[in-house]
């Protein structure tokens, strides 16, 4: 009698232990070798010239005092790059705000607008890009508008001043219905009564807007915000289909950089350029943990 | 007797509502309907001035040329088996996964939780050179296992998962343990059906993440046998540069699919993707 409870104590925990192990196994595997180690890996390859075909040679930190002091293009990349964020980031959440807003009125056909909106959130940027190169084409349509209009072309992706504000004004496009939708979703969940009590206290339309809406919305601003710049710091899609990273490097994106760095056999280099990526991402991401813990 | 001014002023200002909102609607559809309608059109009119904004004539040429002469069918086929598989996975791995990090007891379970809390925050460009030499060294470059195998499962799927699964009331779950049900039964007759808005959420995600990737297919595969439609598509454009009305046509078919999907569950997908914003 004894002996069988035990056994079936010792099956019982035994089920109880392994069983969720069994069950997290193929993750934690796939996350161990598809992850842990690969990072480990690149960290140490970040600091050897390695070009996957002979032996890695240790060559310090030399990868990386090479891209901060030397290496102009990669300096041009991470200029560029945070030239896309700040552009991005500064028409972006704006318009998904302003549009946010109109939908939140009591309109008709809320969710056809919202529909429009959102259509190129999920549509491939791939897709995207290859339509906005025909829209931005020397004889495309946004040129004939203009030169029926009575202006001069202009060179939207060959103009080196211009090309990364065209790859960014397509990237806005395709990406602030996500914001629209998320910041819609937080508008209708602010208790009516907030503003009802606001309005028997005489305030108008733009007391309500700043004192209300605003810092209701204060932790999804924050969300939106730092999801954007570590996506967009990220951009690479847009950038390989609409300019390779041209004309003259005017739209070298960090990610395309390590791309090229990779496709030349640099594994060392792209490596290195890899972790300071990382090292970018990890600093807003911080930022957004101090940002929502901070009480408004 | 005129209109009242606060009237006028509030039907002045829906005339600018409506306005506003259907002018960026429109700014919004020009580029895909643009799109549509030069696939439709022969090569000459493309880039006309005025622009030809209804295509004369109409030509499905495109079309028959990309589906017959380009492998497109072939690189559709290539995303539907690479999209469906790898959601199937996360379904499967992370919804188990989400569920013992929620609801079962082992030892080090916070620590092994936190540590993948941390790993989320890895952009995958830091992997992506390591994991091409796995894949390399295993030959399965080129292969569909390099296409799926990496991505089967993700920290943020487990997370999304476990978010859901915690809202499951223990007591059910000690119910159907009472009752005889041993622990994978207990996940798939009581947890799984509860999980399933969370679920729809987790296949929208992963779906689209999947059938829009672009980095990893391009750099995984160098054989039009294995291209996925957004990797068919840019080497389309790259080496056809001068048939823009052919290059629409890849567009459409590349982008079609997903439009159809997304129309028909339009409600899951709004609601899936502002899920993760506001749940904090």
């Amino acid at each position: 009698m004894t002996a069988v409870t035990l056994t079936y104590r010792f099956k019982r925990s035994i089920q109880r232990y392994s069983l969720p192990y069994l069950f997290i196994a193929v993750p934690m595997i796939s996350l161990i070798v598809f992850l842990f180690i690969p990072m480990l890996v690149s960290l140490w390859w970040s600091f050897n010239e390695y070009t996957g075909l002979t032996a890695a040679k240790f060559v310090g930190l030399d990868n990386y005092i090479k891209l901060l002091t030397d290496d102009k293009i990669f300096g041009r990349s991470l200029l560029n790059t945070t030239l896309f964020v700040l552009i991005g980031m500064s028409i972006g959440p704006t318009l998904g705000l302003l549009t946010a807003l109109m939908l939140n009125q009591n309109v008709r056909f809320r969710s056809l607008f919202r529909t429009a909106y959102y259509l190129p959130v999920m549509t491939s940027l791939v897709v995207v890009s290859t339509i906005w190169v025909m829209l931005y084409n020397q004889n495309g349509l946004f040129n004939t508008i203009l030169e029926n209009l009575g202006f001069q072309k202009v060179g939207w992706l060959s103009n080196p001043h211009i090309a990364l504000i065209s790859v960014a004004i397509a990237s806005i496009w395709q990406g602030f219905g996500f914001e629209t939708v998320v910041f819609l979703a937080a508008l209708q969940s602010i208790p009516r009564e907030l503003y009802e009590a606001a309005m028997m206290d005489g305030a108008g339309g733009w007391a309500q807007f700043r004192h209300i809406t605003i810092p209701s919305l204060r932790p999804v601003i924050i969300f939106v915000y730092i999801i954007g710049i570590i996506g967009s710091y990220q951009v690479f899609d847009q950038v390989f289909v609409m300019t390779s990273g041209g004309p003259v490097y005017s739209t070298t994106s960090i990610v395309y950089y390590l791309f090229g760095r990779f496709m030349n056999h640099k594994l060392g280099y792209a490596s290195a350029i890899a972790y300071i990526l990382f090292a970018i991402l990890v600093i807003f991401s911080y930022l957004q943990m101090r940002f929502s813990r901070e009480k408004a | 007797m005129g209109i009242h001014p606060k009237t006028f002023r509030h039907a002045f200002g829906r005339f600018l509502l409506y306005l506003v909102l259907i002018s960026s609607a429109f700014l919004m559809i020009v580029p895909f309907y643009w799109s549509v309608a030069t696939s439709l059109k022969l090569e000459q009119f493309v880039f006309t001035n005025p622009p030809q904004w209804i295509p004369n004539p109409l030509t499905w040429a495109n079309y028959i040329h990309v589906l017959t002469r380009i492998p497109f069918l072939r690189y559709f086929t290539n995303s539907v088996i690479v999209a469906v598989t790898t959601t199937l996975g996360h379904v499967f791995f992370d919804t188990l996964a989400g569920y013992s990090f929620a609801k079962l007891k082992f030892p080090y379970r916070d620590q092994i939780f936190f540590i993948m809390l941390l790993a989320l925050m890895v952009p995958f460009q830091v992997n992506l050179i390591p994991v091409y030499k796995i894949m390399a060294s295993l030959h399965w470059i080129n292969t569909y296992l390099a296409l799926i195998v990496p991505n089967l499962t993700s920290i943020f799927g487990i997370f999304l998962m476990r978010q859901f699964m915690m809202t499951i009331p223990n007591e059910l779950l000690d119910a159907a343990r009472i009752d005889g049900c041993n622990e994978f039964g207990v996940f798939r007759k009581i947890a799984l059906p509860l999980a399933l808005p969370g679920i729809a959420t987790l296949i929208i995600f992963t779906f689209m993440g999947t059938w829009n990737d672009f980095l990893w297919p391009r750099i995984v595969t160098n054989s039009e046998k294995l291209f996925t439609l957004p990797v068919g598509l840019s080497q389309l454009q790259m080496k056809n540069t001068s048939n823009v009305a052919q290059i629409m046509a890849g567009t459409v078919l590349t982008a079609l699919p997903m439009i159809i999907v997304f129309l028909f569950m339009q409600r899951q997908f709004i609601e899936g993707m502002t899920a993760g914003a506001l749940k904090e």
